[in-house]
């Protein structure tokens, strides 16, 4: 089979573009250490959220020094909690499940970003540094009222978050 | 050359019976674009808050039916017309029967008004009947049974079609054992392998979980696997939309060019590279899903970037062919035969413009497969961006071009207006390019796709590349533009309906330059490459979907039932009750019961 | 021609071989498109992607 020598050149490019993109990514699944949602949650009983250890009572929970693990429940048309408060400098891991269908998490403008599927957990961990105030929106169309689901993920001073926790039994 | 004989006859001339299940598919296909245009204007200034004239909650209505119209009904239309006739143009023989033709049309055209009725009976309350689920109906939402039965009856359709074009293909063989198989009639055939593959799937997931379930027979399925299911279907139907396109490069292209095909052979190598890769890579649809392990996910990206290969050289065998056109007519220069090259033919200037967008949307795919980076953009309107450039132009304006060339081809009527033709496919393009680069922007900054109000009242959108508002105005214009070529299109194929048959319009297509004896023979080996395609799909799908089935179950992990088939409002309220009260199965059984 | 044109082309038009033409103007153009490519990409993921706030580490 005859194949142009400028083609042939082509051809090396191309896979050596191809290796570029491959090799990009697992640069940053092994430098910046970027970790893909997973399996790594057993399924859970989407109808028997009310009697689940974690998610009967939606909530972010200090598991260590800095570390934070936040309790979220989707549902058409919202995320419980709202807003997710974290304090500010600390490892915050994410674990969202769905009462319903299945939802979109999506903190705007940033990476954290997974689906929400009924009857599993997504798992992922952040590490969040000054105060600031995110949106948090659903990104996979969940019922006529999908526009309206959205939420806050607010990171605050650590000052602002004690008192928050010290402060009453709402949070 | 004895083309002489020969140009007087077109195809409408040689094969008439062929030339009209042709022209009838191609009506279904432009019906379904014009519908699909008119969602897609509604839609357009819904979103971008130019001009909401409906509700929100029925934008979902909208877009459901903007979706399926034009990725299942204006595609797949076109292209069983295009494949039935580069099929027997390519033989130079007619169909077996062409009453099995005819029931393969009326199927997929049944299965698409009874899908379509489902849709549309979304927009009212007199009707209890919904399928607003979009086009990729995610379970646990639910839709009509209506709109899964006909989705099943027009994939039917489909695969009897492929089964029309293979008889005639072996028809073909046995009357010419020693001739190696024409390249179109390659390409259909590959295409349609590929097909087969990729449709079972889909097929398998309506049949025997999402009808029986929406018909009240099973109370809940897997929406992990339901969804992995349509991916392994949805990502390889992006090629089905997609091969015509390139089949249409390939072989017609260079020749309005005043060429002809660079290379056949590698042309064959192409349309196998996509059989055997289209299928294996559906997962990176689901780079963001909990319940698949990160291996699986690494896997579907390595045969998707390697699934690069095959466009990237067709740019180059498409392009060089085109040269050898300019060249042929004159041109010189490094650059300089691109000004002798028939801009003024809009079947030229379609396909050109089709491509260049085409190489466009080829990087903004090369960040959708780039698996973590999908944390960036995963179902923001960078991704709606992207097809829109891929199947929205590479496909729909590379039709719409190629319609021009080809209509007369089966008519014998010339185009009522060549001018407007080259301004409709320059209005398409410039709109596409406003309307796509916004949603790009957009998308990295993080606006979601599928809503119909992407302003939320928590918080702004960060500025970049001009902000939120600036880009929706972008948007709104150039989906104004693209429906006003849209009608354009619509508007000058009618006025050609009326034109007078008249003589003289054929155009044979020429061979290669390098011709089909130059391939090795194994490339027509068409069971070798079903064999490996199928040995790569069971590879990369076999694990996944067991670890799927044996997390969550075949029927999944006691997950609810969301139909959308009542009123809106009503929906959402009866919904969030229903889940409430954890009587999802219950409710289900006694909607079904009312709408018995 | 005309009739089965692919399958019967060979002979008389693979001369291919001998009055070999050379795509130069493709090769430059697409060489053009690698480059863009190349850059784009290396934006994109390196500096949009990397460079945002809440990177996923686990």
């Amino acid at each position: 089979m005859h194949i142009h020598a400028y083609e042939k050149l082509w051809l090396a490019a191309s896979v050596m573009l191809i290796l570029l993109l491959v090799g990009s990514v697992t640069y940053g699944a092994i430098g910046p250490g970027v970790a893909m949602v997973a399996d790594s949650e057993p399924t859970i009983d989407a109808g028997g959220l009310d009697e689940d250890e974690r998610f009967s009572e939606p909530r972010v929970e200090q598991v260590g020094e800095n570390e934070y693990e936040a309790y979220v429940v989707s549902f058409q048309f919202g995320f419980q909690p709202d807003p997710i408060v974290v304090p500010e400098n600390s490892t915050v891991t994410f674990y969202v499940t769905s009462r319903d269908v299945i939802h979109g998490f999506e903190v705007a403008g940033t990476n954290a970003n997974t689906m929400v599927v009924p009857g599993e957990v997504s798992e992922i961990k952040v590490e969040v540094e000054e105060p600031q105030e995110y949106g948090l929106i659903c990104n996979e169309y969940c019922g006529a009222g999908h526009h309206a689901m959205e939420g806050k993920v607010n990171v605050v001073s650590q000052a602002e978050y004690e008192d928050r926790t010290s402060g009453g039994d709402s949070e | 050359m004895s083309e002489a004989i020969e140009a007087e006859r077109t195809f409408y001339d040689k094969f008439p019976k062929e030339a009209r299940i042709v022209r009838a598919a191609f009506l279904s296909s432009f019906l379904a674009l014009i519908l699909g245009a008119i969602f897609g204007i509604i839609q357009t200034l819904h979103r971008t808050d130019v001009a909401r004239i409906i509700p929100s909650t029925d934008y979902y209505t909208v877009l459901t039916a903007h979706g399926v119209f034009l990725v299942i009904s204006f595609t797949i239309f076109f292209l069983v017309g295009l494949f039935t006739w580069a099929v027997v143009r390519s033989l130079d023989r007619p169909l077996l029967n062409t009453k099995i033709t005819w029931t393969w049309y009326a199927l997929m055209a049944v299965g698409m008004t009874m899908t379509g009725v489902s849709i549309l009976a979304g927009f009212t309350d007199a009707i209890d009947m919904s399928a607003d689920v979009l086009f990729t109906f995610y379970a646990p939402l639910q839709a009509h049974p209506l709109f899964y039965t006909g989705l099943a009856v027009f994939i039917v359709g489909s695969w009897i079609a492929g089964a029309d074009w293979f008889r005639t293909w072996l028809a073909w063989k046995r009357e010419n054992p020693d001739e190696r198989i024409p390249l179109q009639t390659f390409m259909v055939l590959t295409t349609m392998a590929m097909w087969y593959i990729a449709s079972s799937a889909v097929a398998a997931s309506v049949l025997i979980f999402l009808l029986p379930w929406s018909l009240g027979l099973i109370d809940q399925v897997n929406p992990t696997l339901t969804r992995t299911l349509f991916w392994f279907f949805g990502h390889p139907v992006v090629y089905f939309w997609l091969m015509p396109a390139y089949m249409l490069w390939y072989t017609v292209l260079p020749k309005i060019a005043g060429g002809r095909l660079f290379s056949d052979p590698l042309a064959r190598v192409v349309f196998v590279l996509f059989l055997l890769l289209s299928t294996p890579v559906g997962i990176h649809h689901q780079y963001l899903d909990p319940g698949i392990a990160e291996g699986f996910k690494f896997i579907s990206m390595t045969n998707t970037m390697f699934l690069l290969l095959p466009s990237l050289l067709t740019a180059f065998t498409v392009v060089a062919s085109v040269e050898y056109g300019a060249r042929q007519r004159g041109g010189s220069g490094l650059l300089g035969w691109l000004t002798d090259l028939p801009w003024r033919k809009p079947e030229f200037t379609g396909m050109m413009l089709a491509g260049l967008m085409f190489a466009a949307g080829g990087f903004s795919g090369m960040v959708n497969a780039g698996m973590n980076i999908n944390y960036m953009i995963h179902n923001t309107i960078w991704v709606p961006g992207h097809f829109h450039l891929t199947v929205g132009t590479a496909v729909a304006l590379t039709f719409m071009a190629a319609t021009y060339w080809i209509w007369p081809q089966i008519t014998n009527k010339p185009i009522y207006s060549r001018t407007i033709g080259l301004v409709q496919v320059v209005v398409w393009f410039i709109g596409m390019a406003l309307m796509s680069n916004a949603m790009h922007a957009q998308g990295i900054m993080g606006v979601p796709r599928r809503t119909a109000e992407p302003e939320y009242s928590g918080f702004e959108y960060a500025t970049m590349f001009g902000g939120f508002e600036e880009l929706n105005i972008q948007i709104a214009i150039g989906g104004t533009l693209l429906f006003v070529s849209t009608v354009l299109f619509i508007g000058n194929l009618v006025l050609t309906m009326g034109n007078p048959k008249v003589s003289g319009l054929a155009d044979p297509l020429p061979p290669a330059l390098s011709g089909p004896n130059d391939s090795p023979k194994v490339l027509d080996n068409l069971r070798l490459w079903v064999g490996i395609a199928l040995t790569l799909v069971v590879l990369a799908y076999a694990l996944p979907l067991a670890a799927i089935i044996q997390r969550g179950g075949l029927l999944g992990p006691g997950v609810g039932t969301y139909p959308v088939w009542l009123s809106p409002a009503l929906d959402a309220l009866a919904n969030t009750a229903v889940s409430a009260f954890g009587a999802v199965g219950d409710a289900s059984a006694s909607l079904v019961e009312v709408i018995r | 021609m005309g009739r089965n044109e692919t399958a019967h082309a060979s002979a008389d038009d693979v001369s291919g071989d001998t009055e070999e033409f050379d795509p130069i103007g493709t090769l430059t153009l697409i060489g053009i498109y690698f480059v863009i490519l190349v850059l784009a990409w290396v934006y994109i993921y390196y500096i949009e992607f990397l460079g945002r706030d809440l990177v996923v580490v686990g």
